[in-house]
């Protein structure tokens, strides 16, 4: 792990999820290489990495879709021994595609309907009211934006208490994403409700998430309440060479010039001292997320 | 036990096509080709139902029972398509996540398929042969009426023909998904692990064990080693002396008689092995589905 690996998230007495040394192999190659977290109840978290990185084989673990080294448990079970019965409490969407197409909108609902002791039909027809999509449409008509609002109202219709989403909006255009995460956040999300989202476009669900973790291959490298971000982080924008140089003896965690302007991110180092060295700021997640996630390797403009 | 019915259900909304509607289009085809024969003159009405007066119930009899054969052998072929392709079918267009996504084992899963084989899917097939049977009947009975050589006593005769042949069908078909219920559960399980490479691997399968006998215990050929002999023990029905004596003979058909004596002959204890060993390659077959993301 990097010195970026602080771990910051309250340690309740019963977290909904709870991972400790959590190592996955594909043959030789180690993907996941000891991951160690809590997820609190009640809490929208963010799982953002590359790809590769081991993000979907840590939701595939907590979803008992693979087995692990280590140990994780999920509402207190093993999810790979327990699935089917963890699955009454957990509700996810992996790909929005995955919706059986064979099925009517109304045949989808009555399986549901026998097969999920915690699904509504009544709440997923309410989900699905002034939308386009309707009970006798056969779900393999529907356009992939059509699909993605049958599966969220599908999954939001279920009464769970962790919600997984593994890059839910994925091909889907603005809109539609716009729509997925407002009706996510003001339709489902409850204290009880716990909600841990996968995506690439982190500025999207920035303005929803209460904790963020960033896993870069295999390794937790920032795990970390928003709060915590807003606090600990800081953004610099400078284009005073003097002022630059200063900056840097700060140790700057990443580097780069944007429109001839030098914007400079720092980690844990006092807001007072930069502010007379240029315009100061929160970073965005993304901005966060170049700056932690770089890679030597395949990038040659190292974080400094 | 109603989330594994729903299940089950699932599995004839999957497979509507190949065990509802194409039977009944093929139904739909036979009797339009049927009636257009009359219309058209193609088929002489008043020739047709004098013949029905020659033998009239033995035509009546083996009329639906090459019906009832007809969709005994599609009902063959059906199953083993489904059984390589329906049991992995929640892997197209990656709709395994979203089943995962239930709450329900990968071996209720499985075991749903194989329930759906053995009860709706077959039963919808025997459905569409009593309909083609009333058809049959019902078009032989009007050209009689053409003709003018029909009774209602002959109604009654021809009613309780339907009724014996029906009981037969159903009969057969039970014993045979009941003796056939390993060859299922096996192309199944092949097919959760391969896919629709079931259909070859499921056919080839049985000469290659039959080989390695023969390979290491020695023989004349590979087509006579225990294990082949067993196979086509186990491939075929028994004989039925009643149905071969039946159709030398004048009496009619008795459904009765043809259920008592394929019951009596069917090895029970193979059955009850077939049914085990099915459950075993089922449960076999869930643990790698279970690991699927793994392997």
């Amino acid at each position: 792990m990097t010195e970026h690996s602080i771990s910051s998230a309250p340690a309740t007495a019963e977290p909904i999820v709870s991972a400790r040394g959590l190592r996955k192999k594909f043959g030789r190659k180690e993907i996941l290489h000891g991951l160690d977290f809590d997820i609190p109840a009640g809490r929208i978290y963010g799982l953002i990495g590359h790809n590769g990185a081991g993000k979907t084989t840590t939701l595939n673990a907590m979803l008992g879709l693979t087995n692990c080294e280590g140990t994780i448990r999920v509402l207190g079970e093993d999810p790979f021994a327990k699935r089917a019965k963890l699955m009454e409490n957990v509700a996810f969407i992996s790909d929005v595609a995955s919706l059986p197409r064979f099925l009517r909108v109304r045949e989808l609902f009555a399986l549901l309907t026998n097969i999920h002791p915690n699904f509504s039909p009544e709440k997923a027809r309410s989900f699905l009211e002034g939308t386009d999509i309707k009970p006798e449409m056969k779900v393999k008509h529907l356009s992939k934006g059509m699909m993605a609002q049958l599966h969220l109202a599908v999954v939001m219709a279920i009464d769970a208490k962790l919600l997984v989403l593994d890059e839910p909006t994925l091909g889907l255009d603005i809109t539609y994403r716009k729509r997925f995460y407002r009706r996510l956040l003001e339709d489902y999300m409850t204290e009880e409700r716990t909600l841990l989202i996968t995506t690439h476009q982190v500025d999207e669900i920035e303005f929803m998430l209460s904790d963020i973790m960033f896993i870069r291959d295999g390794d937790l490298i920032l795990h970390m309440q928003m709060e915590t971000v807003n606090d600990k982080f800081t953004q610099l924008v400078v284009s005073d060479e003097a002022a630059m140089a200063t900056a840097r003896q700060y140790k700057p965690v990443y580097e780069e010039t944007r429109f001839g302007q030098t914007v400079m991110i720092f980690d844990g180092v006092d807001k007072a001292v930069l502010e007379p060295l240029g315009k100061l700021s929160t970073p965005t997640l993304s901005d966060l997320f170049v700056a932690l996630m770089q890679r030597p390797t395949a990038n040659p403009e190292t974080a400094r | 036990m109603k989330a594994f019915i729903a299940m089950v259900h699932r599995e004839f909304l999957e497979h509507r096509g190949a065990f509802l509607i194409g039977p009944l289009i093929l139904v739909a085809v036979l009797f339009g080709a049927t009636i257009l024969a009359f219309t058209v003159g193609r088929v002489d009405a008043r020739f047709s139902g004098a013949m029905f007066t020659v033998v009239p119930l033995r035509v009546f009899e083996v009329g639906f029972i090459a019906f009832g054969i007809g969709w005994s052998l599609y009902l063959i072929a059906t199953l083993f398509f489904y059984c390589a392709d329906g049991f992995a079918a929640d892997k197209r267009n990656n709709a395994m996540l979203f089943w995962k996504s239930m709450p329900m084992s990968d071996f209720k899963v499985l075991m749903s398929k194989l329930a759906a084989a053995l009860t709706i899917l077959p039963g919808v097939i025997f459905g569409v042969a009593l309909l083609s049977g009333v058809l049959l009947f019902g078009v032989a009975f009007v050209t009689m009426m053409i003709n003018g050589t029909v009774t209602m006593g002959f109604l009654g005769g021809i009613t309780q023909i339907y009724g014996q042949v029906a009981l037969a069908l159903l009969v057969l078909m039970v014993c045979g998904l009941l003796w056939y219920m390993p060859f299922m559960a096996i192309v199944g399980a092949i097919a959760t692990v391969v896919g629709r490479w079931a259909i070859p691997i499921a056919l080839l399968l049985p000469a290659l064990i039959s080989t390695l006998e023969w390979v290491t215990f020695g023989g004349y050929h590979p087509f006579m080693t225990r294990t082949w002999t067993f196979l086509e023990y186990r491939s075929a029905l028994p004989d039925t002396p009643y149905a071969e004596s039946w159709f030398t003979s004048e009496t009619p058909f008795s459904g009765i008689a043809f259920a008592t004596d394929l019951i009596n002959r069917l090895d029970w204890v193979q059955v009850g092995i077939g049914a085990v060993f099915a459950v075993v390659v089922i449960y076999i077959a869930s643990e790698y589905r279970r690991r699927v993301n793994d392997n």
